[in-house]
């Protein structure tokens, strides 16, 4: 599915944040990644969703085969990858529901698809909702504008329900959640779960991986994968830090 | 008198049109205004109020004031107000009956063209001109009092309520480069009440020059929606002044779309206590396009308030203006005046000017201006690419969301509706490409 080799990337003044990222993601697979507050976790999410900004100057990516880094972003979002965004964005003016049927319309329409009216649109919204918990009046309102923290994340995981990507990549996506809208995100995530899917799960606490138990764990570190192991490692990390992997 | 060579052409039409029918009054007072033209020439850089505003396009070739006898044929469609209303429809500067439908109006209220008006109720056109036509510093005003010859007049009686909006389209036909002064006036008695929805578009290089004369008695009110679409090559220039009595409320909405060289001027005096004014507008610019917005509201007596939002797109080349002015007269304590002006600029070469100011003579007061002009959010438009909206699409969606936020006060609904249909037929309609 998600076949990363060698990945150089840097920033505009030309500090190298990746440093050699090797991952490898197969289909129906679920990785998390860990690691230390400015390793370069968000800055790989950003490289495989096309942020501008980063300058990849080695390695490749192969998408379901293709070479991800050649199409835009929102030709990688039809082609089935989807990031969470760590910090969710706020666009005042454009309504939720106006925007997220643009957004399912179009992967519908590079898909084949019919587009979906508003009736169909609605129908779709409402069984989703109910999985997360989400009020009507968050979807009457402008995109993120004024959510609160938690509900942001909400938003991304039914967003992404919506748009049922074959490649998610959540960024933190439970940091600032309560425990109950952590059981929410992570029953959410569950039900997307299938052979056909993987997903890479960053995040800094075990208690997600609890809920949503991952296949394979990794710890970046200096833009490089130091470690990888299975869900074990993420315990072991939680007991012992990152100390052991500082110098990498 | 020695004419300045740009006013000619105009000075020798005046000179040569036929005016024996017209009424002594009409006559001196357009002889005294066309003087005042000739005197001050057009305007210059020199002028602060003009110091933005490029005048080539209209010194470049000269616009006989022509007007057309009003039988051009049009496809009315694309600037029909949804639902019933009152239209009234000149095109190229004249009445077009039979593109008019005035329908039933209730008692005491008149509408008719300033045509008719002048041989029905000569009063109301007086009452259209201004002492200023004659002296003021705004010469296309004094020029349009020279010259015009058709326009419209809405008059309510007290209490007079009407229920449909008053439709007005100044169409225009292509053909030679040619002037229309449109002249016209909006009068509401004491309480009464109106909607009134003017669209300017139409095809060619001409010049529309219009002036219109807004007197709002006590507790009166206005929903006044205006949409400029006129061609990519059309001059417009508008001149508005309004007066606004005790208790009354006047809302004003201005949407620029059209027109290579367009400017409206707006002069409001709030001049009976608790007035209330909403003066707003949006301007999208592209190609060469030049429009400037230029407010003047005077707070001339207390407890009056103004509300003032303009919102600005300008891509490609275009230049953008605008010019706020807020007074408050020393007897105007209790006033509470907030102007802003907010632009995003969607190329390099896109330009905007903004001067948003605040007179305060009154020291018991709650006032504010500012303006911000800047570019497309790239995080908002980076996200919704991330959601597999292309960029064309994703640029438009932020562009609207933008622009429709200053459509927030039109009412009634259906105004607000038909703007924001314009303002999307002007996103579908694409920049130039390349930033
Ligand atoms: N666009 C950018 N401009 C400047 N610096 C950047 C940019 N993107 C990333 N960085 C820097 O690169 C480093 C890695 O940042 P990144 O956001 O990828 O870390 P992270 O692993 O996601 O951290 P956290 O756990 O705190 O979210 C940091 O030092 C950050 O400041
Ligand atoms: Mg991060």
């Amino acid at each position: 599915m998600l076949e990363i080799r060698n990945l150089h990337a840097r920033i505009a003044d030309g500090r190298e944040i990746l440093n050699g990222v090797e991952l490898v993601v197969g289909a129906g697979e679920v990785h998390a990644i860990m690691g230390p507050n400015g390793s370069g976790k968000s800055t790989l999410a950003g490289v495989l969703s096309g942020r501008p900004g980063y300058e990849v100057t080695e390695g490749s990516v192969l998408y379901q085969g293709q070479d991800l880094l050649a199409l835009s972003p929102d030709a990688r979002a039809r082609a089935g990858v989807f990031l969470a965004f760590q910090y969710p964005v706020e666009i005042p003016g454009v309504n939720n529901m106006y925007f997220l049927r643009a957004a399912l319309n179009s992967l519908r329409r590079a898909r084949g698809a019919n587009e979906l009216d508003a009736g169909q649109f609605l129908k779709a919204v409402r069984a989703k909702l109910k999985l997360l918990e989400i009020g009507d009046d968050l979807l009457q309102r402008a995109v993120n504008a004024g959510f609160s923290g938690g509900e942001k994340k909400r938003n991304e995981i039914f967003q992404m329900a919506m748009l049922e990507p074959k490649l998610a990549i959540l960024d933190e996506t439970d940091s600032g959640l309560d425990i109950d809208a952590l059981k929410l995100v992570a029953g959410g995530i569950n039900k997307l779960r299938a052979p056909d899917r993987a997903m890479v799960l960053i995040t800094h606490y075990q208690r997600l991986l609890d809920y949503v138990v991952p296949d394979r764990v990794h710890v970046l570190s200096g833009g490089r994968i130091v470690k990888s192991g299975d869900k074990t490692l993420a315990a072991e990390l939680e007991r012992h830090g990152y100390a052991a992997y500082e110098a990498a | 008198m020695i004419v300045k060579a740009e006013t000619a052409p105009y000075v020798e039409a005046f000179a040569q049109r036929d005016g024996t029918d017209e009424p002594h009054w009409l006559a001196a007072r357009r002889a005294a205004a066309l003087a005042n033209f000739g005197d001050k020439g057009f305007p210059t850089r020199r002028q602060e109020a003009w110091r933005f505003t490029d005048l080539r396009p209209l010194q470049r070739a000269a616009f006989p004031p022509v007007s057309g006898d009003g039988s051009a044929p049009f496809a009315l469609d694309a600037y029909r107000c949804p639902g019933a209303t009152h239209r009234l429809v000149l095109v190229d500067g004249k009445v077009a009956p039979a593109l008019s439908d005035l329908g039933a109006l209730p008692e005491g209220a008149f509408l008719a063209s300033t045509a008719e008006t002048l041989a029905e109720a000569p009063d109301l056109v007086a009452a259209a001109l201004e002492e200023s036509d004659a002296q003021g510093n705004q010469p296309f005003a004094s020029l349009n009092a020279a010259f015009f010859t058709d326009g419209f007049v809405l008059a309510l009686e007290p209490e007079t309520v009407l229920e449909r909006p008053i439709e007005i389209l100044h169409l225009t036909s292509a053909g030679a480069p040619r002037s229309h002064h449109v002249r016209n006036l909006v009068r509401l008695g004491t309480g009464s009440r109106a909607v009134l929805l003017e669209t300017y578009a139409g095809a060619g290089a001409h010049w529309t020059n219009s002036v219109t004369a807004l007197h709002l008695r006590e507790g009166a009110a206005l929903h006044h929606a205006r949409l400029q679409d006129e061609s990519a090559e059309a001059l417009h220039f508008a001149v508005n002044r309004a007066h606004v009595g005790r208790q009354a409320r006047y809302r004003s909405f201005v949407l620029t779309l059209g027109g290579r060289l367009s400017r409206q001027d707006m002069l409001v005096r709030l001049d009976g206590e608790g007035a209330e004014l909403a003066l707003d507008g949006a301007y999208l610019l592209r190609g060469e396009q030049e429009a400037t917005n230029a407010t003047f509201v005077d707070h001339a007596a207390p407890g009056c308030t103004t509300r003032e939002l303009f919102k600005g797109v300008v891509a490609d080349r275009a230049h953008g203006v605008f010019l706020g002015s807020i007074s408050v007269r020393p007897e105007a304590q209790k006033t509470d005046a907030h102007q802003l002006n907010k632009n995003l600029l969607l190329s390099r070469r896109a330009t905007v000017d903004t001067k948003p100011e605040l007179e305060i003579l009154a020291d018991d007061v709650k006032c504010s201006h500012g303006a911000t002009v800047g570019d497309l959010d790239e995080a908002a438009l980076f996200y919704l690419r991330t959601r597999g909206i292309a960029e064309g699409e994703a640029r438009r969606m932020l562009i609207e969301a933008f622009a429709a936020d200053a459509l927030e006060r039109v009412e009634p609904a259906a105004l607000r509706a038909y703007l924001a249909h314009h303002l999307q037929a002007w996103l579908g309609r694409g920049e130039e490409g390349g930033r």
